[in-house]
């Protein structure tokens, strides 16, 4: 051997790619082709578009009513007598309201008492329509947040007094709109001063058909069984579900199975799943748009490569390696659905928002469906720049430079 | 004596078949800093073959051939890539320009794979660019310039990262008399002023004789070297 010094072949040092060329020569090729580029794109826009039109159209149908149900709070539960063994109505003992209130756990109660009369405008009047009366202890506006329209309420002060405080619905159907002039209304053959009408409420449609009477009142001089037909609890938001299954208990020790215990606003939210199944086939129909969209990038991006053969040759003769060139066409790829996925999040949410202002809705879009969208995109052009970009990498350095024949 | 651009020693290639094709058989060759010399083979003489195995593209089945003193032999698929950057500069028949890319940027991509940072890049591109008379045509594209100025732009490209070897494989194969004399006299320049070692593979007689050294490729073997006087 004649050299003198010894070849070091460590000098060489690596041969490396910055990040930021990198990404320029992974979106090279896509300016090159703006036309090629944009119409690939196209899949991924359709997959990406439809499943945010699905997930904004729902969301802003349900907003509004969500909104609701976290104003009203989920903390609400109601007890209910439920039936005895013997298939005999059950009765909640008296002392269930105080023993309710005394759980730690709980912020307020209310038991309340249907009675079974009619109520009416005059004492000669007997036209149905559909009102029942309660009876309130004077904590009912405060456990179900009620909110008082016109005039008060009843309270401990005047519950044992002949006064009534209307539910919306009552107050329009007995044609009083405010308490001032001392509107009367007859309960049972007693004519009762209203002095109070309730804002309609959209968890207690039951209220809101009601006329509400002091329970004092309504023990002693209409003489009804002072037992509740049925007490609202307010529970502290963090401790519902250890709560929920003391109560039945709390409420009647001796027989706690003829108690039911249930969440008005369960109800509610049940309404808002009730088109799931809908939105979960519109979502896999953008599913397989998506996948579609993926197989076209996969395909345009196997085409790129067969064309840009003698480029890829150049540049392993200009010192790439097999990584520079796989990375370069995923980031293609990945590039090419992104800017799909992106198209497909702008018309997405132009759809949303023009449907859900003609139909007067608040526009609402989850933002995980956008990040969603996006972070979906950019895997399946990953994904499916992968096949291409092997074969990209693959190619033997030699051949490649020459032109093709 | 100083480390030769190139040595092949006692470098076999043989191609899989029955029987085995030998495409190269046996080639020595050595060629040193600052020469410019001409590979001269008919087609399917083997001189392709050369090339590969000369540019580190191909790996010989036997032998050794040593790049700038190191030996290619011993160095790792990611070495020899590091080797390529650094080492070799590659001019093409077709030139093969990135036609998207402007003229500086598709220099500048002579020096991507060391991880320059592309304000230098763009620095000495520019500078390479100037040699080879191309400094205004800096933000034209290729599909704006003719293929004399093409071929300008390719050899630009290999000289930018000044690699201790030039392969040129045909470079005046896609232009014409008057063009092709131009580029010769181009690569002669380079390798005058600026100690550019050059090799020009081709099957072009003509071009061949403009060099002072010239290799004759035939079935894989070297034969003797004619050495002539330059005219």
């Amino acid at each position: 051997m004649a050299t003198s010094n010894p070849p070091d072949a460590s000098a060489l040092g690596r041969s490396r790619l910055r990040l930021a060329d990198r990404l320029r020569t992974g979106l090279g090729g896509l300016w090159s082709r703006p036309a090629r580029t944009l119409l690939t794109a196209l899949g991924i826009a359709i997959g990406i578009a439809s499943m945010v039109t699905v997930v904004g159209i729902s969301s802003s149908s349900k907003a509004d009513l969500l909104a609701e149900l976290d104003e009203l709070g989920t903390n609400l539960l109601q007890i209910k007598p439920g039936q005895s063994l013997f298939g005999d109505e059950a009765k909640l003992p008296t002392s269930a309201s105080t023993m309710l209130g005394a759980v730690a756990t709980v912020l307020d109660t209310a038991g309340v008492t249907t009675i079974n009369t009619d109520v009416q405008r005059t004492t000669h009047d007997d036209s149905p329509n559909g009102l029942s009366v309660l009876t309130s202890d004077g904590d009912l506006d405060r456990t179900l947040q009620l909110n008082i329209a016109s005039g008060r309420s009843i309270d401990a002060g005047n519950q044992a007094l002949p006064v009534a405080v209307l539910g919306a619905v009552a107050a329009e159907r007995l044609a009083i709109t405010n308490t001032s002039g001392g509107p009367t209304v007859a309960i049972a053959g007693r004519k009762v001063q209203v002095i109070g009408i309730l804002e309609a409420h959209p968890l207690h449609p039951d209220i809101d058909r009601s006329v509400v009477i002091g329970h004092s009142y309504a023990t002693t001089v209409l003489g009804i069984d002072a037992a509740h037909t049925a007490i609202y609890v307010r529970v502290r938001p963090s401790a519902i579900e250890q709560t929920r299954p003391l109560l039945a208990r709390t409420a009647n020790p001796t027989s706690p199975t003829e108690v039911q215990v249930s969440r008005p606003s369960d109800a509610l939210e049940a309404q808002t799943k009730v088109d799931q199944n809908l939105q979960n086939l519109l979502l896999a129909l953008g599913g397989v748009a998506l996948l579609v969209g993926g197989v076209g990038i996969a395909n345009i991006m196997v085409i790129s490569v067969m064309e840009r053969r003698t480029e890829i040759g150049l540049r392993r003769a200009l010192g790439a390696r097999k990584g520079h060139i796989r990375s370069q066409f995923i980031i293609e790829a990945a590039a090419l659905a992104t800017l799909g996925g992106a198209l497909g999040i702008g018309s997405g949410v132009a759809a949303t928002t023009l449907y859900a202002n003609s139909q007067d809705w608040t526009v609402s879009i989850p933002g995980q469906a956008l990040a969603g969208g996006i972070i979906a995109a950019l895997i399946i052009g990953a994904t499916a720049g992968l096949y291409p970009a092997a074969k990209a990498a693959r190619l033997d350095p030699a051949d490649a430079v020459r032109p093709q024949s | 004596m100083s480390t030769p651009a190139i040595a092949l020693r006692n470098v076999v290639r043989t191609y899989p078949g029955e029987p085995p094709i030998a495409a190269l058989d046996r080639v020595d060759l050595r060629i040193d800093q600052g020469e410019i010399l001409a590979i001269v083979g008919p087609s399917g003489s083997g001189k392709s073959t050369l090339l590969n195995v000369m540019g580190t593209l191909d790996r010989p089945s036997s032998g050794d051939v040593l790049i700038d003193g190191i030996n290619t032999r011993d160095l790792s698929e990611r070495k020899l890539c590091a080797l390529r950057a650094r080492k070799l500069g590659f001019v093409f028949q077709s030139f093969h320009l990135l036609e998207s890319a402007r003229v500086i940027d598709n220099v500048a991509n002579g020096l991507i794979y060391q991880g320059i940072d592309r304000r230098t890049r763009n620095t000495r591109a520019l500078r390479a660019l100037e040699l080879v008379g191309l400094a205004d045509r800096a933000a034209t594209k290729p599909p704006k310039l003719s293929g004399g100025q093409r071929q300008r732009v390719a050899i630009a490209r290999a000289i930018v990262s000044e690699p201790s070897l030039i392969l040129a494989d045909e470079p005046t194969g896609n232009l014409d008399s008057k063009t092709s004399a131009d580029v010769l006299e181009l690569l002669h320049q380079l390798n005058r002023n600026q100690g550019a070692t050059i090799a020009v593979i081709t099957h072009d007689l003509e071009v061949a004789s403009q060099m002072q050294r010239r290799v004759s490729v035939r079935d894989g073997r070297i034969e003797p070297t004619t050495s002539e006087t330059a005219a």
